[in-house]
């Protein structure tokens, strides 16, 4: 179409008088490039009113909410921070890995009959030992926080031997820290069907001086029913010194006990 | 975006901080409602995320990024029935605004061009969003639409035709 002829149809579109199929036309010029939206005032009008409309602003919890939602993929990205293209790199290599570990593992059955209950069995006692020496040694350190974390490793060893529980019963008995004193009171607990810790803990009772160790005792002897610790209650009932709120929960608990 | 696919989220803060207001104005003339269109923008940005191992450098994040921000859109339109402000209630905001002497004839324009736009269907009004947003690079809106460069001038050419039946629609009502 001639470009007089184009420019013609453009004004008649904008009048309002284009056909139908001049309209098609129109349309098909623009689609082959012929025809550009800058030829239509009407049109670029509207066009540049749609472009001039500010973009609305987001509020703040929307600024917020990203953040949140980035700062927990970050921490997650953290945790897993590997991705498609790296596992494809990786698979081939733990694949190598895992085949080398097997034949390793096979190799060793054929060659070395299995012994390793007994070996496990060895190592297991070979760590308690090292964790009851490490318990023992902690507890002789100055620092109370050193002797409650030696308290605390009581709770890491299985069946615990009569050397921890002596000196769990010493620490209740000599160690100048209430705190670190009610902690072996609370890890002697945990053994109090051993016979020696309950004739340790009875003999405790009146050794203490201290009103919380006291009433921690007599309520212990009242949660495992120690009869017998009845005739060391009443020593501290007895004891001129023992604060009278202590004398009363003693009291409760010889009322319990007998 | 490359650095944000290869394991450093941070980076996407600076592309939120600079797509935010053109994403919500799409999603804006698309729904029509504000706290829904930020849902939809926090949407996009959490597929963003999830689906960046997907994100092809040689491509342009803004282009990749409205794709997303479609599906989202058409996501909401499948299990939603749209939320729209009613027609009557914003033609009820213009004839106010008429009564203000003071009010600039910019921002009526602007308004009774919102009125119109939200009674263009949603596929026209869709095309004339991406037109402004993609800022006008049909070959690219192409690829989001999946046609043509020459198809989408047509779509917009016709997008076009319809709003301005119906703006001189509204001009001769209020």
């Amino acid at each position: 179409m001639e470009q007089h002829n184009i420019i013609e149809l453009i004004n008649k579109y904008e009048r309002g008088d284009a056909t139908n199929a001049e309209i098609l036309l129109i349309e098909k010029m623009i689609e082959q490039g012929k025809i550009d939206f800058d030829s239509f005032p009407s049109l670029i009008k509207l066009d540049e009113t749609i472009n001039r409309k500010a973009d609305p602003s987001p509020s703040i919890d929307l600024d917020h909410r990203f953040y949140e939602m980035l700062a927990s993929e970050k921490s997650k990205s953290k945790i897993v921070s590997f991705s498609i293209p790296e596992w494809s790199l990786l698979f081939p290599r733990l694949a190598l890995a895992c085949s080398i570990l097997l034949v390793g593992f096979l190799g060793g059955y054929w060659f070395h009959k299995p012994t390793e209950n007994s070996e496990v069995k060895q190592l297991t006692q070979q760590v308690e030992g090292l964790k009851e020496m490490m318990m023992i040694s902690l507890l002789e350190k100055e620092s109370a926080t050193e002797r409650l974390k030696a308290v605390s490793l009581t709770q890491d060893i299985n069946g615990p031997s009569t050397k921890v529980t002596a000196a769990l019963l010493k620490t209740l008995n000599a160690d100048p820290n209430i705190n670190v004193r009610l902690a072996a009171l609370d890890a002697l607990q945990g053994y109090s069907n051993l016979s020696m810790v309950r004739e340790g803990l009875v003999r405790s009772i009146s050794q203490q001086d201290s009103p919380l160790v006291q009433v921690a005792l007599a309520e212990l002897m009242v949660a495992i029913q120690e009869k017998s610790s009845v005739k060391e209650l009443k020593k501290v009932l007895a004891n001129e010194n023992t604060p009278k709120e202590v004398k009363e929960r003693i009291k409760k608990s010889i009322d319990v006990l007998i | 975006m490359a650095k944000v696919r290869d394991g450093d989220p941070d980076k996407l803060g600076l592309l939120y901080e600079r797509y935010k207001r053109p994403l919500l104005g799409f999603f804006m003339g698309m729904v029509r409602n504000k706290e829904l269109s930020e849902d939809l923008v926090q949407n996009t940005f959490v597929r963003i995320l999830k689906y960046r191992h997907l994100f092809k450098v040689e491509g342009e994040f803004r282009t990749w990024m409205f794709h997303i921000a479609r599906n989202v859109k058409n996501d909401h339109f499948r299990k939603n029935k749209i939320v729209q402000e009613p027609i009557d209630k914003q033609a009820e905001r213009i004839g106010h605004s008429e009564t203000r002497a003071t009010e600039l004839q910019q921002e009526e324009d602007e308004e009774l061009l919102a009125i119109a736009m939200s009674r263009l269907p949603e596929e026209k009004r869709e095309v004339l969003l991406l037109s402004k947003y993609q800022e006008k690079k049909y070959a690219e809106i192409g690829e989001l639409l999946g046609c043509t460069e020459g198809t989408v001038k047509v779509k917009v050419f016709r997008a076009l035709q319809d709003l301005k039946t119906i703006y001189q629609q509204l001009e001769k009502h209020y």
